[in-house]
C-alpha cells in the first residue's frame, strides 16, 4: 500500500495538504448527490450526524437525549457539536459549520501524525546509530515517514468518506491521535486527556493505555532492548548513555494521575450536562452498554450484526462475552511480543479494534491506515501489499454495490452483504498478521546485522 | 514482492516453512501462463455449455397454484369487451385533437363498473444521468422546472378494491394506448384488459386491488409508466413547489368538461392509491404479425440486466402453454438460428451426450442440436438485452421500485371476422385472469424463486450459480498473471514503483464524454474521438515521466502497467458482475485475452521467432477489436450485415445507453476504455 505513496514524498506536503482540503470543501458543497451521511459504511449508531441531531433536540426539549435507543454519543458531543446540528448559514449547504469541524479535526490529526511521525524517524535513528548500524542500512534513503502517513491520512478515500458523510469519528479518531501524539513527546497531560476523551467516546480505545505506558515507560519504538546490550558486549565497552533507557514508573504514575484527574473531570461535566436525565448511569448503559450488548443490529461493515441476528437468544450473553474477549485475549501476547514498538502495538490494537468492534465504521479503517505510514521504513519489505492494495479498493467498491442489491433492488440478500463484510474482515487480518511478522522481520534483520549472520538466516 | 522473498530464499537456502495457502498461490502464480490459458479456454467453452446446462422451469412458491381454478371469464365479458373495442376504432371518438375523447371513453367504461376512476396528467421527462445509482439509494427525480402547458399526457387509472382485502396490495395491469393515433392492436389490448377488469368487478375472491392503468403512449410506453409510478410511490406534500400539469388553463377546461358529462362519486380528479404492487403485467397487441398460430412474446429485461422473479414468467409460460393454447415466445438473436458453426457445436455436443450417456446411462445431459442452436440463439438475446441495460418495454420502469413485472405481447394470426376476434379476447382474457389470479394467492411478495438468471427458452433457465462459474473461470487467470507481473518485475527494480500509478490516472480523461448535441452522430463521434486523443496527449505529456528512472529499469515498467492495468481490469470486472452480469460477461469476453496477451509489439519483432509472431499477430487484432466502438462495429456488422454499419451508429447507442442511465456506459467508460489504452500504451512501449 505504501509503495504508491512513496512518490509523494517528492511532491511538495502542503501543496498534497491544501488539494485534500480543497477537495473535502468541494465535496461538502455536493452533498445531495452523494448522500454519504446515510450510508451504513460511514455513519453507525455510534457515529452517524443524523442521532447527534435527534439526540440535541431530544435535550433541547428537555427530555434525555437517550430516550427512545437514537443517540448513543457522548453528551459531551452533545453540548459541544449540537448546536451545529441547527445552525445554518443562509444560502450555504445545510451542515457546512460541522464539516468545516470534521475538516479542522482531519487537518489537526494528520499534523499531529506527522509530529509523531518525525518523532518516531528521529527515535529510529538515534537508536541505528547508537547499534553502529548506520552504514549497513542506507539512511539516507529514508523516507519521511511522518510526512507519508500524514498524507496517507489525509488523501485517504475513508478519512474523506468520514469527513464529508458527517460522522463524529474524524473527531474521535483524533483523540486517538492527541493521546499517541502527547505520550510520544511525552506531554503528560495532553495523553491522558487524549486517553481519556478517546475512551470516553468510543471504549475501544481503553486498551491504548497499554501502549502509552511503554511509550511513557520506555520511549518511543526503538528495536529490542537485547540487541543493544549485544552490541555493547561485541564492543566489550558498556557505554550506559547508548543504552536505551530502562522501563522508569515515574512517568506513568504521573499519567495516571492526569488520566484521574481528566475523568473526574469529564464525568462531572457529563453528570452535570445530564442531570435531569438519569445521570450518569443512564449514560454507561446507553453508551458503554450499547456497544458490548450489540443492540442494534442494522448492517454495517462488520461481522458481528450478522452473527447476532442469526444467534438464538439464549446464546446470545455467551457469545457476547466470547466476542469481546477476543479482543482482551489478544492484548497480553501483543503486548510481551511488541513492547519495545509501543507505537506499532498502538497501531495494531487500533487495527483489531477497527475488526472486532460492535459498530465499525470506515473511520476506523482510516485511523489505521494512516497509522500504517508511520512504519513505512520498517514495513518495507511486507508481504502481500498488492494484494491488500487491490482487496481493500475493490472491497470498498463491492460493499456499496452489494448493499443496493440487496436493499434498493431486492435481487441479493443479506448474505451478499455480509460476504463483503467478510472479505474487508479478512483483508484487516492479513494486514495485521502480515505487519506483525513485518515488523518482527525486520527486527530479526538488525539482529543478524549485529551478529554478522547472512541476512536471511531466519525469516 | 512477497514471492519475491520467498524465490529468492529458496535458491539459497533449504526451503523454509511456507504455509500451504501461500504455497499453493505461488504454485499457482509461477504457472501462470499455463494456468491461464487453461482457464480461459474452460471459461469459454462453459458460456457455450450454457444452454445444454439449462434446467427446466419449477413453480417454485406454492402459493401461486396456477390453473388451480377454472377460468370465470365467459362471453358475456368478451362481448363487453368487444363493445369497448368498437367505441374505441370508431372514427367519431378521434375528433378531438388531444385524445381527451377516447380517455372519457374509457373512463366511462370504468365508471360503469364501479370502478374508481381518476387521471394522471404528466409532463414526458427528460433523463436524468445518475453515476452513482449502483453505489447509493436512489434519488428521486428531479422536479424539472420548465414546464409546458403544449405536451402533456394523460394516463387513466381505474382501481378495484378488492371484497376481500385490506387495500394493502395490488396488482398492476397496464396497457399502452395512444390515443391519436391508435393501431387496432391497442384497442384490442384495451379490450382484452377491460373484459379481465369487468370480470373482476364480480368475483369475490378478489385480495388485492387491481389497477388498471392506461397508460399515454403518445411519449413513449416508458415514460407514461414511470411518470405514473414516480407520483405513486413519492408522494408530493407541497403543491406549491412546483407548477405542474393543473396549472395550465386547457387542460383544466378539458376537466371540467369531463367532470360535467361524467357524473358519479367514484370518480376524482385527485391522485389515486392502492397498497404495494405485488405484480404488473403490461399487456400489448401486435398489430401485424407473420406468424401462423397465436403466439405470445415476453419482456422481461429491465434496466440494467435486472429480471423480474422467474416464478412470474414461469406462470405466465404455465398458463399460456397449458392452458390457452398459446405459443410462448421469448426474444432471439435471429441471426444466430441460421449459423452452421453453432449448429456443428450442438452436433458435437449431442454426440458427445450420447457417448457419455452410453457409457453410464444415468448421465443424461444431451439436447439435440437444433435445440441447441435455438437455446443458445435465445441465451444471446438474453445475454444482450440484460447487456444493454435499456428495459425491453414499459415493465422496465416497476423494476426500479423492486416490482416485478413483465410485458405480455400477443401476436394473433391475423383475420377480421368477429369469431376469431372474440377467441383472442377470451384466450388472452384467460390468460391475465389466471396470473392475476394466481398472483392474488400470494401471502408474500415474490421471493421463492431467482432473480439472477438467463433464459435459453421460456421453460429453461441458467441460474447464477451456473453461469457465475463461466465468468469466474474466464477471469481467474488475472489475478495470478497480475501478481507474477508484478513479482518479476520486483524482482529486478525497485525505482520504478511508483510509476506504474500514473497512466491509469491520465486514462481517466477519457470517460469525459463531451455533450455535443446539435451535431450529426457521425461528427460528434469524431470530434469525441479527436478531443480524447488531444487531452490523453496531453496529459501524457504532462504528467507521465517515463524517464524517472534509470535505463534499465525502463524494460520491466511494461510489466508493472500490465499488472496495475489486469488488477484494475479484475476490480472493475468483479464489480460490473455484480451490477449487470451480462455486461461483464461480454466485456471479459474482449478484455481478458486482450490483458492477457498485451506485450510491447518491439520485444515481439526484435525476438522474431514464430511464437512471437503469433503473439504479435494477436495482440494488433486484439487491440482493435477491444476497443468499444470497433467491438460494436464487428457485432452489428455481423448481425446487420456490414453494408449498413455507420459511424454515427456507435454515438447513437452511446447516448441512448446514457439517456437510459446504463450501468454498461459506466463501464465502457470506466473500465473498458482506460484499460484499452492502458494495454495499447503496452503495445507501443518503448524498450
Amino acid at each position: 500500500m505504501e509503495k504508491v505513496k512513496k512518490k509523494i514524498g517528492s511532491f511538495s506536503f502542503w501543496n498534497w495538504v491544501t488539494a485534500s482540503i480543497i477537495f473535502r470543501l468541494i465535496l461538502i458543497y455536493f452533498p445531495k448527490n452523494l448522500n454519504l451521511s446515510s450510508r451504513p459504511e460511514v455513519s453507525t449508531p455510534l457515529t452517524s450526524f443524523r442521532r447527534l441531531a435527534e439526540g440535541y433536540w431530544l435535550k433541547q426539549s428537555f427530555m434525555s437525549p437517550y430516550a427512545g435507543s437514537m443517540y448513543h454519543g457522548s453528551p459531551l458531543l452533545l453540548s459541544l457539536l449540537g448546536p451545529l446540528t441547527i445552525n445554518r448559514i443562509e444560502g450555504q449547504p445545510n451542515h457546512l459549520l460541522y464539516s468545516l469541524v470534521s475538516v479542522i479535526a482531519d487537518v489537526v490529526s494528520a499534523m499531529l501524525i506527522r509530529a509523531t511521525g518525525q518523532n518516531l524517524r528521529l527515535a529510529y535513528l538515534r537508536s541505528l546509530e547508537s547499534l553502529d548500524l548506520v552504514k549497513q542500512i542506507e539512511v539516507s534513503e529514508f523516507l519521511f515517514s511522518g510526512d507519508i502517513a500524514a498524507l496517507i491520512y489525509l488523501c485517504n478515500p475513508f478519512t474523506i468518506v468520514a469527513c464529508v458523510g458527517l460522522s463524529t469519528s474524524p473527531i474521535e479518531n483524533m483523540a486517538v491521535i492527541l493521546c499517541l501524539y502527547g505520550a510520544c513527546s511525552r506531554l503528560i497531560p495532553l495523553a491522558a486527556f487524549g486517553w481519556v476523551i478517546a475512551t470516553h467516546l468510543s471504549l475501544y480505545s481503553a486498551i491504548l493505555i497499554i501502549p502509552v505506558i511503554f511509550l511513557l515507560g520506555c520511549g518511543p519504538d526503538s528495536p529490542p532492548r537485547k540487541l543493544f546490550l549485544q552490541r555493547h558486549q561485541q564492543k566489550e565497552v558498556l557505554n550506559q548513555s547508548k543504552l536505551p533507557p530502562r522501563f522508569s514508573w515515574g512517568p506513568v504514575i504521573h499519567f495516571a494521575f492526569w488520566a484521574f484527574l481528566w475523568s473526574v473531570y469529564v464525568l462531572v461535566l457529563c453528570g452535570i450536562s445530564l442531570k435531569q436525565f438519569g445521570g450518569l448511569w443512564e449514560m454507561f448503559k446507553s453508551t458503554y452498554g450499547f456497544i458490548l450488548t450489540v443492540e442494534d443490529l442494522s448492517p454495517n461493515i462488520g461481522v458481528l450484526w450478522y452473527f447476532f441476528a442469526e444467534v438464538f437468544e439464549f446464546f446470545r450473553n455467551f457469545f457476547l462475552i466470547v466476542f469481546h474477549v477476543n479482543i482482551l485475549f489478544m492484548i497480553l501476547p501483543l503486548a510481551i511480543r511488541l513492547r519495545h514498538r509501543p507505537c506499532y502495538l498502538a497501531f495494531v490494537y487500533v487495527a483489531i479494534c477497527s475488526m472486532l468492534k460492535s459498530y465499525p465504521s470506515v473511520g476506523d479503517s482510516a485511523l489505521y491506515l494512516g497509522l500504517l505510514g508511520w512504519f513505512v521504513n520498517e514495513l518495507a519489505d511486507m508481504q502481500f501489499s498488492l494484494f491488500l492494495f487491490c482487496g481493500y479498493v475493490g472491497v470498498s467498491l463491492l460493499s456499496p454495490v452489494m448493499h443496493n442489491l440487496w436493499i434498493w433492488r431486492g435481487t441479493g440478500n443479506a448474505n451478499f452483504y455480509f460476504a463483503t463484510a467478510m472479505v474487508y474482515a479478512c483483508l484487516q487480518i492479513v494486514l495485521v498478521v502480515e505487519g506483525v511478522s513485518a515488523m518482527l522481520n525486520h527486527d530479526r534483520k538488525l539482529r543478524n546485522l549485529i551478529t554478522g549472520k547472512p541476512q536471511d538466516a531466519k525469516s | 514482492m512477497a514471492e519475491t522473498k520467498e524465490k529468492s530464499l529458496s535458491d539459497e537456502k533449504p526451503k523454509p516453512r511456507v504455509r500451504p495457502i501461500v504455497r499453493l498461490g505461488i504454485f499457482l502464480i509461477s504457472h501462470s501462463f499455463l494456468v491461464s490459458i487453461v482457464c480461459c479456454t474452460a471459461g469459454v467453452l462453459a458460456l457455450f455449455l450454457l444452454p445444454v446446462l439449462a434446467k427446466n422451469t419449477y413453480i417454485s412458491e406454492n402459493a401461486l397454484m396456477p390453473g388451480s381454478a377454472s377460468p370465470m371469464l365467459s362471453n358475456q365479458h368478451v362481448s363487453d369487451g368487444n363493445r369497448l373495442v368498437k367505441d374505441l376504432t370508431n372514427p367519431n371518438s378521434k375528433s378531438s385533437e388531444t385524445g381527451i375523447e377516447s380517455h372519457k371513453i374509457i373512463a366511462q367504461y370504468m365508471l360503469d363498473l364501479g370502478a374508481e376512476v381518476s387521471f394522471h396528467k404528466f409532463h414526458p421527462q427528460m433523463n436524468q444521468f445518475h453515476p452513482l445509482h449502483f453505489f447509493s439509494s436512489p434519488v428521486s427525480g428531479k422536479i424539472q422546472e420548465n414546464y409546458s402547458c403544449s405536451s402533456y399526457g394523460i394516463n387513466t387509472v381505474g382501481i378495484i378494491r378488492a371484497p376481500r382485502g385490506d387495500g394493502k396490495e395490488a396488482i398492476v395491469l397496464v396497457t399502452p394506448y395512444n390515443a391519436l393515433k391508435s393501431g387496432f392492436g391497442e384497442a384490442l389490448s384495451l379490450g382484452i384488459a377491460y373484459s379481465v377488469f369487468s370480470l373482476l368487478t364480480q368475483v369475490t375472491w378478489l385480495a388485492k386491488d387491481i389497477i388498471w392503468l392506461v397508460a399515454d403512449s403518445q411519449y413513449g410506453e416508458y415514460a407514461a409508466v414511470a411518470a405514473w409510478l414516480r407520483e405513486y410511490q413519492t408522494p408530493k406534500f407541497s403543491s406549491l413547489s412546483t407548477p405542474n400539469a393543473e396549472m395550465c388553463p386547457d387542460v383544466n377546461n378539458l376537466f371540467e368538461l369531463k367532470g360535467h358529462s361524467i357524473s358519479g362519486s367514484k370518480f376524482s380528479n385527485s391522485f389515486r392509491r392502492a397498497g404495494t404492487m405485488a405484480a404488473a403485467l403490461v399487456l400489448k397487441v401486435r398489430d401485424q404479425n407473420e406468424q401462423f398460430e397465436d403466439t405470445i412474446s415476453i419482456y422481461a429485461e429491465a434496466s440494467n440486466g435486472q429480471m423480474p422473479n422467474l416464478d412470474l414468467i414461469n406462470v405466465v409460460n404455465y398458463l399460456a402453454v397449458h392452458r390457452q393454447g398459446l405459443r410462448v415466445n421469448v426474444e432471439k438473436l435471429w441471426p444466430l438460428l441460421n449459423s452452421s458453426w453453432l449448429k456443428s457445436l450442438g452436433e458435437i455436443f449431442e454426440s458427445l451426450a450420447k457417448v457419455a450417456k452410453s457409457l453410464y446411462p444415468k448421465w443424461k445431459f444431451g439436447i439435440p442440436a437444433t435445440e441447441y442452436v435455438e437455446g443458445t440463439a435465445t441465451l444471446a438475446s438474453s445475454l444482450y438485452y440484460q447487456a444493454l441495460g435499456v428495459p425491453t418495454g414499459p415493465h422496465g420502469a416497476f423494476r426500479d421500485y423492486q416490482v416485478d413485472a413483465i410485458t405480455l405481447e400477443i401476436s394473433p394470426k391475423f383475420s377480421l371476422d368477429k369469431v376469431w376476434r372474440n377467441d383472442i379476447l377470451l384466450r388472452g382474457g384467460r390468460l391475465i385472469e389466471g396470473v392475476i389470479r394466481s398472483v392474488n394467492n400470494l401471502l408474500e411478495k415474490f421471493h421463492q424463486s431467482f432473480f439472477l438468471y438467463l433464459l435459453t427458452s421460456p421453460s429453461k433457465f441458467v441460474s447464477v450459480g451456473v453461469y457465475m462459474i463461466a465468468f469466474a473461470l474466464l477471469i481467474a487467470p488475472l489475478p495470478m498473471v497480475a501478481a507474477s507481473l508484478y513479482v518479476d518485475a520486483n524482482s529486478s527494480s525497485n525505482c520504478s514503483k511508483g510509476d506504474s500509478s500514473t497512466p491509469s490516472a491520465i486514462t481517466d480523461t477519457d470517460e469525459h464524454g463531451i455533450a455535443i448535441r446539435s451535431w450529426s452522430p457521425t461528427t460528434s463521434f469524431m470530434i469525441w474521438v479527436l478531443l480524447s486523443i488531444l487531452s490523453l496527449l496531453t496529459l501524457n505529456s504532462v504528467l507521465a515521466s517515463p524517464l524517472a528512472c534509470a535505463k534499465a529499469t525502463q524494460e520491466k515498467e511494461w510489466a508493472l502497467v500490465k499488472s496495475v492495468t489486469i488488477s484494475s481490469v479484475f476490480i472493475g470486472l468483479g464489480l460490473m458482475s455484480v451490477i449487470n452480469f451480462a455486461t461483464a460477461e461480454i466485456g471479459a469476453l474482449l478484455m481478458v485475452p486482450m490483458c492477457l496477451l498485451a506485450r510491447p509489439l518491439k520485444l515481439d519483432v526484435r525476438a522474431g521467432t514464430l511464437r512471437s509472431f503469433c503473439r504479435l499477430i494477436c495482440n494488433l487484432v486484439l487491440g482493435h477489436i477491444a476497443f468499444p466502438p470497433a467491438a460494436f462495429f464487428l457485432l452489428k456488422g455481423m448481425l446487420d450485415g456490414f453494408g449498413n454499419a455507420n459511424v454515427g451508429d456507435f454515438w447513437m447507442w452511446v447516448e441512448s445507453l446514457w439517456a437510459w442511465n446504463s450501468a454498461t456506459y459506466l463501464f465502457i467508460g470506466m473500465v473498458q476504455l482506460p484499460c484499452w489504452v492502458l494495454c495499447v500504451s503496452i503495445l507501443f512501449h518503448t524498450c
